[in-house]
């Protein structure tokens, strides 16, 4: 199909919208909206454009034959001015914004040359700090709808909505109850979405800041696998570095006593998960078993499926396993009371916040884990104090609690703890080596992925699922007894831990991949790459837990899960003491 | 007597129906086409084609859905038709039903009108009795709305009735195509759905005799069936003013123009910047500030913009601070390219118009706003 932008001919695709054939004839149209994820809904209308001398929304506009689109009147340009100028109203200080230089509408507001600001607005807002994952500030809002539709056909939760009407509407958490009372799951895929500083994670480095400060308190910081292949992002890198050494020597000089890895814990959460799999498997349990490392997705099961609960692994999170033993082993290891250990998590995942806020996370007699920061935040860390990231040398992590293998890295993808679980209990099961490490079915961004994994005589039969909205394709299918998985695999987040809602602003399909690349390629490159062949967590089930499942792991290291719906405590898996 | 409301109530016993299911739904289209009625919600759309639109759409289910959210301040013309021909709308549905291929309907009334409800329900239930012994199925359902301005356009009443937010779709894809519960579904308004069975039957009937809805400073505001074209001196007769009469408003979507030589034709007062529309009719006299009337549209709007899209929302608020604190004539402007941005940019209807009213007083009425600035 042909078309006329701006007096020249170009070919575009027959369904295409006018902003696509724009774009592809490489006239970048400002949207504020739109996201090719979600389904578009034109309410900025900052795109709009002539077509065959009319105004349209270019967003939702479908192209026709001939058809000629004017995208440099001033008539254009006039409207393009005045709705930026209308939804800037609210935001006068973008100096104390969160979103300062990430921002969506300041960057328009540039592109478009504006000098002067010509509309003010005394609209009553609220800032909801009612969650402990996400502030929801409607002063900041535009009512773009980003975070609503992104809530609803991404993750299917539908914690947003607007209310009320006209110059009243706003946007709300259930029925306008506050976020921390709603169904959110704390995955923070929302402020992602945000083209503005209406929706940002709940800022803890002040708290940080405090301990660091307290001569009283040894901090110790743990980093989730999904950082390394990130936060060089917030320093100008390039989506997919690989910065892991650069991590670990920035954190040292922000004051860190100690600067652990999360994946040491990643590896010890196989052997722990592997082993309650085996053991279902043998025993009869229930299955298929379910993943709980991703706290989003534990919030989401609790309250969309808790007839399901059962299916969910009794195994902490690797962060909430590693602020146990922090508190415990570790504390005396290295003779500090446990009241003074400090335990610090670097996470991708605005819902970590929540799970270490979670009040059974306590079985050290302490919180497992004192303050999560995201990304975002340990970036602003190392800004801070003035840390020159992208120059450091390399450093490597403290010991104990600071090796890892392959297996671990990949937690930060969807299909990672799959492929991590495979590789250990193929090898456990069957005393043989494995012939290829990498299981190319589990990874990949797509939604649902399934295998069948032949382990010695056993064909395991798996699924993995990235974001809660393909997670229900598959829990609709083991509710009605059609799925006969033995193991299943969910991260609340779209790509998994690497697409988390506390990652660098922006994240998009482009740069998941890439962070997702960054994740199997220092994989491939760790010299041990089977969670099993950790030397250090054999070390730490010989000098301190037994074996795995035992008495001591199920104190420590295993939990009990909340039925939202009843508030009944689930509690199952036999060894748990409540 | 001229302006007795006399073609739209008079019976049609259900004959339109009968001659409907006679011809079938082809030449039923084919016969309202030709008999030229059009749309009386305000954009005046052939009704024929619109059925048409409809009646190619493949789809087992279909919908008909009357407008009876009259919300548009100043309008008050299908009440009337409610009260006293309840039964012509009915009929006009089934009509409609058999010509589109659609079993179902739904009248959304407006919440205002709740007191009609246990008559209209009435008469609905025995018109569709009478329906079935012509040997046609058609159900409907009576859908009261919630006091909403924004859900008389068609597509926010589909939003409403499928219990969402109501707020106009993007149009295409038109409700032609998908309409209700995502099925095809015509809409209409009352006044056109109760003229759907004369326009089948009367002989004498006449596509240009429309309903006006006519008040402000006169002393026999109402209900009057009008011929198209007709002069405001002639209606001046009717209605009789308190005094010389300054500026007709016709509804607050409508667009405002002075009262000299008004002519009540579309092609008259598109060249005033205003439209027919619904045939709302809001006479103000001498002693009326047209600021004022810029300040009450502008309120009313303020009220009603469904808050979806920008240019409406957050325009709207921007007029009613100007308004309320003006200073020069770079205030004027500044509405001006506001009012020119939302009939720009809105989404829907309501948020292309919301600034006529204002627009029109600003143009005509350049004293009135002089002497506010001074």
């Amino acid at each position: 199909m042909k078309v006329i932008i701006n007096g020249k001919e170009y070919s575009v695709g027959k369904n295409d919208t006018v902003l696509e054939a724009c774009r592809k004839a490489n006239i970048n149209i400002p949207t504020l909206c739109h996201s090719d994820m979600l389904t578009p809904a034109a309410t900025c209308r900052i795109c709009t454009v002539e077509a065959n001398g009319k105004m349209v929304a270019s967003c939702v506009q479908p192209v026709t034959d001939g058809m000629e689109i004017k995208t440099n009147t001033s008539r254009v340009m006039d409207a393009r001015m005045i709705n930026l100028q209308l939804l800037m109203a609210g935001h006068d200080d973008c100096t104390s914004c969160g979103k300062n230089r990430k921002c969506d509408l300041q960057r328009i507001a540039e592109e478009m040359g504006v000098r002067d600001r010509w509309f003010t607005t005394d609209e009553p807002y609220t800032v909801d700090m009612t969650s402990l994952s996400i502030v929801r500030d409607t002063s900041k809002c535009i009512l773009c709808g980003k975070c609503v539709r992104t809530c609803r056909e991404i993750q299917t939760v539908e914690a947003l909505a607007f209310a009320d009407r006209s110059v009243h509407t706003k946007l709300v958490a259930g029925a306008d109850q506050g976020m921390g009372e709603s169904v959110c799951i704390n995955c923070g895929q929302c402020i992602l979405a945000c083209p503005t500083g209406a929706l940002s994670e709940v800022d803890e480095t002040g708290k940080v800041w405090d301990a660091l400060n307290d001569p009283n308190k040894f901090v110790g910081v743990q980093t989730a696998p999904a950082i390394r292949a990130a936060i060089g992002e917030e320093f100008g890198l390039p989506a997919g570095s690989r910065v892991t050494g650069k991590m670990v020597a920035a954190l040292r000089r922000v004051g860190f006593n100690k600067v652990f890895d999360t994946d040491f814990t990643a590896d010890l959460t196989i052997l722990e998960e592997g082993t309650e799999l085996l053991g279902r498997i043998k025993n009869g349990g229930k299955l298929p078993m379910f993943t709980s490392c991703s706290p989003g997705w534990i919030k989401f099961i609790e309250t969309f499926y808790p007839d399901l609960l059962e299916n969910l692994s009794t195994c902490k999170s690797p962060q909430q396993m590693f602020g146990a033993l922090a508190k415990t082993y570790l504390a005396e290891k290295l003779k500090v009371k446990p009241e003074n250990m400090f335990v610090v998590s670097i996470m991708p995942c605005t819902a970590k916040k929540f799970e270490c806020g979670r009040e059974e996370m306590t079985d050290s007699g302490y919180p497992d884990v004192d303050v999560v920061l995201t990304t975002r935040e340990a970036a602003r860390l190392i800004k801070q104090v003035g840390v020159d990231f992208v120059n450091l040398p390399d450093e490597q992590f403290d010991h104990p609690l600071g090796e890892s293998t392959g297996a671990a890295v990949i937690f930060g993808a969807t299909g990672g703890v799959m492929e991590a679980a495979l590789r250990t209990v193929y090898e456990v099961v069957t005393k043989s080596t494995l012939p290829s490490l990498d299981f190319v079915e589990t990874r990949g961004m797509k939604g649902v992925k399934e295998a069948t994994v032949m382990v010695g005589d056993l064909p395991v039969k798996v699924a993995i699922a990235n974001g809660t909205g393909n997670a229900r394709k598959i829990l609709d299918r083991v509710r009605a007894g059609k799925a006969d998985y033995h193991f299943v695999e969910i991260m609340a987040c779209p790509g998994g831990c690497l697409g988390g809602g506390g990652q660098p602003i922006p994240t998009n399909l482009e740069i998941r991949e890439k962070r997702m690349a960054a994740i199997y390629e220092e994989d491939a490159n760790m010299e041990l790459r089977k969670s099993h062949e950790n030397p250090y967590v054999a070390k730490l089930y010989k000098e301190f837990l037994g074996e795995p499942n035992s008495h001591k792991a199920h104190e420590l290291l295993h939990t009990h899960y909340l039925d939202r719906k009843t508030g009944e405590k689930k509690v199952h898996g036999g060894h748990k003491h409540d | 007597m001229v302006g007795e409301i006399k073609q739209i109530l008079k019976p049609t016993d259900f004959e339109g129906l009968k001659k409907a299911l006679a011809m079938g739904p082809e030449k039923t289209i084919e016969a309202i086409k030709k008999s030229g009625l059009t749309g009386r919600g305000g954009a005046g759309f052939p009704t024929g084609m619109k059925w048409s639109f409809a009646a190619s759409a493949k789809s087992k289910k279909k919908y008909v859905i009357c407008n009876a959210d009259e919300g548009e301040p100043g309008t008050f013309k299908d009440k009337v038709i409610i009260r006293e021909v309840p039964e012509k709308i009915v009929e006009g549905m089934a009509i409609c039903g058999l010509a589109i291929g659609a079993d179902e309907g739904y009248v959304y009334l407006r919440y205002e009108y709740s007191y009609l409800i246990s008559e209209f329900e009435a008469a609905i239930e025995a018109a569709e009795a009478k329906i079935k012994e012509l040997g046609f199925k058609f159900k409907v359902t009576l859908f009261m709305g919630a006091g909403a301005y924004v859900c008389g356009d068609e597509t926010a009443i589909i939003e409403s009735i499928e219990g969402k937010r109501g707020q106009p779709r993007y149009k295409p894809p038109f409700p032609a195509s998908v309409g209700l519960f995502g099925k095809p579904t015509v809409i209409n308004n009352v006044e056109t759905l109760a003229n759907v069975p004369s326009a089948l039957v009367d002989k004498e009937w006449n596509n240009k005799l429309r309903l006006f809805s006519i008040s402000g400073t006169v002393d026999k505001p109402g209900v009057y069936e009008l011929p198209e074209g007709i002069t405001l001196a002639e209606v001046e007769k009717l209605v009789e003013p308190w005094g010389p009469l300054k500026a007709v408003m016709m509804g607050a979507a409508g667009g405002i123009a002075p009262a000299k030589d008004l002519v009540f034709s579309q092609e008259y007062l598109q060249k005033q910047g205003a439209s027919l529309g619904s045939c709302t009719v809001v006479l103000f006299d001498d002693a009326v500030n047209m600021v004022d009337i810029a300040e009450n549209v502008n309120e009313f709007f303020v009220h009603e913009s469904c808050g979806y899209c920008t240019p409406c929302r957050e325009g709207n608020r921007q007029i009613r601070d100007i308004l309320s604190d003006m200073e020069d004539e770079s205030d004027i402007e500044m509405m001006l390219a506001l009012i020119q941005n939302a009939r720009d940019t809105s989404r829907c209807g309501l948020g292309q118009t919301c600034g006529c009213v204002i627009e029109g007083a600003i143009r005509h009425f350049p004293e009135d706003w002089e002497d506010e600035l001074q």
